[in-house]
């Protein structure tokens, strides 16, 4: 039973990881359509095909590093460690969670902008 | 102990590689008819063909990743290594899928048909 607590810590930090992906993915894309729409114009069926990509992307990038980098190699003897080592690692992910949710909507932002820019282009004559 | 993490392993992989490729197969289909120019039967054709290449690949090389596994004694073992070898495989299919995307979207560019095609 030596290696009880690392078991404890693997049971709670998988469905706190997936919890939290699940969260920021169905916050950031549920507000991201709206951007979406912006840059293709309006074209509901192709904003909303890469919204959902983009998605499927998200997820397979954020919960495939949060299960690559799960593995605790050094033995947890006591609650103390337990929590010590659980928040490093939930701290951690969260932290790389939150710069990939402002870098989605930095490219958010950067694409509406682009197709603004691109529709006042062709309202000009000439 | 390996037969069950064997189990679980590819349990996992297969349901994840089935559900992301139908997500690309429904969601893929706009890009690639406004890059065919609407060729509705060169389109479901060729989606078909990439669907099961991307089955046969992705879970063949899931399966070649079997080889790779430790020997596992207890149940903490059987969770990392699951996880781990999990976690590879998505970030994997992540990076492929970004790729792709990026891929289109130049191929896109370069036909100017995503942005301004007519409706």
């Amino acid at each position: 039973m030596e290696r009880s607590f690392n078991f404890l810590a693997y049971l709670i930090y998988l469905p706190l990881v997936i919890l939290v992906t699940w969260y920021v993915a169905r916050t950031l894309f549920k507000n991201g359509r709206v951007f979406m729409l912006d840059i293709f114009n309006g074209k509901t069926e192709i904003a909303f095909a890469t919204t959902r990509l983009f998605e499927t992307g998200f997820y397979l990038l954020n919960l495939g590093f949060a299960f690559w980098i799960m593995n605790i190699y050094n033995n947890v003897e006591d609650n103390t460690q337990l929590l010590e080592v659980l928040s490093h690692k939930i701290g951690g992910f969260c932290i790389y969670l939150g710069v990939m949710l402002f870098f989605n909507l930095y490219l958010f932002f950067r694409g509406r902008r682009v197709a603004r820019e691109r529709a006042r282009m062709q309202e000009l004559p000439g | 102990m390996n037969i069950l993490a064997y189990i679980i392993y590819l349990l996992l992989t297969y349901v994840i590689t089935v559900h992301v490729g139908l997500v690309f197969y429904r969601n893929g289909r706009v890009f690639m008819l406004s890059l065919l120019h609407n060729d509705e039967q060169l389109t479901s054709f060729i989606n078909k063909m990439l669907l099961t290449g991307y089955y046969l690949f992705n879970l063949g090389y899931a399966a070649l990743m079997l080889r790779t596994w430790e020997v596992i004694h207890t149940w903490t073992e059987l969770i990392s290594s699951i996880a781990t070898m999990t976690g590879k495989i998505m970030l994997t299919l992540a990076i492929v899928h970004f790729c792709n995307m990026a891929f289109i979207y130049f191929l896109g560019k370069r036909n100017n048909v995503i942005l301004n095609a007519k409706v």
